[in-house]
């Protein structure tokens, strides 16, 4: 009875909440105050997919239930982001019958790192997809060996884990395991034999904290690996790309299966790579896979493209205090042939939390926009002076970089009579700042 | 001059490098020839060859990576803050010189026992603010954020009073140490870069006279940024 009512008033809440436009949290909130036990209550699905991990994750899920959906599966997912306990248990309870039968063929799970094991110690997750371990949210999140002991907590004896192999911090969690399915990347045409970047993360082994040695870096500390002391290296890998064409946009997979790329960069490989490995995992074809993923746009908003008069650009939403994250929206734009502008606004650091911290900018590569595709740079927003503190500590001429405070007069400025293309790269938390100066197109 | 980043690939976390970076400018800015050393683990140092020394912040199981190799400097390292050398340690680091380090598991490891403070870290737990805080040496307050795993009881010089966030310990308000030129503070990352009057003070104790500071025109106006941000959030 108690269940009943539970799953009753969560579908309520739920209903009204989405009529005056609340967010999904309140509800699994209040059916957790009302049963706290009640996900392991209910009657789950043959597949219970979680995905965890620093970035990644939003898009990992849409794209494993665009592919799922379109093979005629039915999933219950957390698409509008609510990633803890209390978004997982309102999408839940909205998916099953007032009996507590999840009615889906797939329950598809996005889950917060840090509170994973509250969570997870109702579900038994069938397939835990686990993607990376970056410095991000450090003001929340402490350090990534602080983040994965949280994920070790919730990782079960019996789930199947499916691990980024190119990650030596992720790869732990299958070091002398059964029941891994590994993905990764072979040597990349964009690789680099040395590390290309402020700081390594895969300098000293998680596991002994000797000497770790690459034979090749894709970016970061992702690529592969061998401890030079007990041996712990890269897993050969199940689901792999295989190449990797930047000038035509394409990426192959375990030699054969070749997916278009929306957007020229690795900026979303490997999460169309974990997308891919689940869907295979749940017996759908991969040439199915590879034409659903074929040139995918991704809906969660975080690449937008944009006209400002004449001008066309793309924002490349980009996480504040993720390093990795904004790195990756860099190459993008040094990418760009034929030239672009730069437009990089930091104003509020986080939406969910205060910090005034901005230690994070001086891991981020800047130093690449010397690059002569890069022509102007413009600097925005209430941290604009620590931003222009950090680039004058790279070799970027100064009269290539311009400062506004205020975000208007930066997009007022780029409303110009210059033709090159404009990359925006900010943060959830400024990007609406931006949007409503710009037409989306 | 001479200046050592020490464990700057595995003491790292928060962008602490940038204090190296902030004091070879002001250094070279002020006239000197600046080379900057960046040694690790393996390494085998000559510290006494040094006009400045700067260790930063790691996680818990690098500071006790740290804490076996630095043994080796148990003297040299000692005999460097005595002779009244500038020496500024960020974050965790700065556990390492006093007399014990209790880690989550509760585990006891012996520092290198300069001091009598003692460090007690906590499992799962991770204690972060941002801080405003004062100094006796200083006439304006710094700006930064503590992030951190642990507590710390037993310092008598403390180096700052903290007005807004965290202190050494739950309900301490005082912050760091300092003893001599030794500067020990858990506050993370970029510190000077953030605090130009801080860097500036430290950079005088390198150089033996004032330096100079006109180019610090950015890091000023971001420092009254935060400061000013900082206050709004401490007023409520």
């Amino acid at each position: 009875m108690k269940k009943f009512l539970t799953i009753l008033i969560c579908k309520l809440l739920r209903f009204v909440g989405k009529l005056i436009g609340k967010g999904s949290s309140m509800p699994g909130q209040v059916a957790l105050k009302l049963c706290p036990d009640i996900l392991k209550r209910m009657e789950l699905p043959r597949y219970i997919i979680a995905i965890t991990g620093s970035n990644g994750k939003t898009s990992t899920v849409e794209m494993i239930a665009h592919i799922l959906t379109r093979a005629g599966k039915s999933v219950a997912w957390n698409r509008e982001g609510s990633n803890q306990i209390e978004g997982v248990t309102t999408m839940v309870l909205s998916n099953a019958t007032l009996s507590g039968k999840v009615k889906s063929d797939i329950l598809l799970i996005e889950s917060d790192e840090r509170y994973a094991r509250k969570t997870f110690s109702y579900i038994n997750v069938t397939d835990y997809v686990i993607t990376n371990l970056y410095r991000d949210q450090l003001t929340r999140n402490g350090h990534p060996e602080f983040v994965f002991d949280a994920i070790a907590d919730s990782v079960h004896d019996g789930t199947r884990l499916i691990l980024n192999a190119d990650d030596p911090l992720v790869s732990v969690f299958g070091h002398d395991r059964e029941n891994v399915v590994w993905f990764g990347a072979d040597e990349l045409s964009t690789d680099t034999k040395e590390l290309d970047s402020v700081y390594n993360d895969g300098a000293y082994c998680p596991i002994c904290k000797a000497p770790m040695f690459y034979t090749t870096h894709h970016y970061n500390h992702i690529g592969h690996y061998r401890c030079t002391a007990c041996g712990y290296h890269r897993e050969d890998t199940d689901f792999t790309i295989t190449s990797v064409d930047m000038k035509k946009g394409e990426l192959e997979i375990n030699g054969k299966y070749h997916i278009s790329l929306a957007l020229k960069s690795l900026y979303n490989i490997y999460n169309i790579l974990a997308a891919f490995t689940v869907a295979s995992l749940v017996g759908i074809d991969g040439e199915k896979i590879a034409r659903e993923m074929n040139d995918y746009v991704l809906k969660n908003g975080r690449v937008i493209n944009f006209k400002l008069g004449s001008r066309k650009g793309t924002l490349l939403t980009s996480k504040h205090e993720n390093s990795v994250s904004y790195d990756h929206s860099l190459r993008v734009a040094c990418a760009c042939e034929g030239g672009c502008d730069v437009l990089i606004i930091v104003d509020a650091i986080s939406r969910k939390y205060f910090t005034g911290d901005v230690s994070w900018l001086w891991d981020i590569d800047f130093e690449m926009l010397g690059d002569d595709n890069i022509h102007e740079i413009v600097l925005a927003g209430t941290y604009v002076n620590d931003l222009a503190a950090r680039f004058s500590y790279t070799d970027i001429p100064k009269d290539k970089i311009r400062l506004y405070e205020s975000i208007d007069d930066a997009v007022g400025y780029l409303d110009s009579g210059r033709k090159e293309y404009i990359y925006a790269i900010t943060c959830f938390s400024d990007k609406d700042k931006f949007l409503a100066d710009v037409e989306e197109v | 001059m001479k200046l050592l980043h020490l464990y700057y690939d595995i003491m790292n976390l928060y962008g602490d490098y940038a204090n190296i970076s902030a004091v070879k400018r002001m250094l070279e800015k002020s006239g000197e020839e600046v080379a900057v050393d960046k040694l690790s683990l393996s390494d085998e140092v000559t510290l006494s060859d040094y006009d400045f020394i700067f260790i930063g912040s790691g996680t818990e199981k690098n500071q006790k990576v740290v804490l076996k190799d630095i043994v080796k400097y148990k003297d040299a390292l000692k005999d460097y803050i005595e002779s009244g050398k500038v020496l500024l340690m960020t974050g965790n680091s700065f556990e390492l010189l006093g007399d014990l380090i209790t880690d989550g598991q509760g585990k006891e490891h012996r520092g290198l026992g300069y001091f009598k403070y003692e460090t007690i870290e906590k499992s799962g737990v991770r204690m972060t603010s941002d801080i405003i805080c004062t100094a006796s040496f200083l006439d304006r307050p710094l700006v930064g954020f503590i992030n951190k795993s642990s507590v710390i009881f037993g310092i008598n010089d403390t180096l700052f009073h903290t007005q807004f966030g965290i202190g050494n310990s739950d309900d301490d308000k005082t912050e760091g140490i300092r003893y001599k030129n030794y500067f020990g503070t858990h506050l993370t990352g970029p510190v000077l870069m953030k605090n130009p009057h801080f860097l500036t003070y430290i950079t005088a104790l390198i150089l033996g006279r004032e330096p100079e500071a006109a180019h610090l025109t950015y890091e000023q106006k971001g420092y009254e940024t935060t400061l000013r941000k900082l206050s709004e959030r401490a007023q409520g």
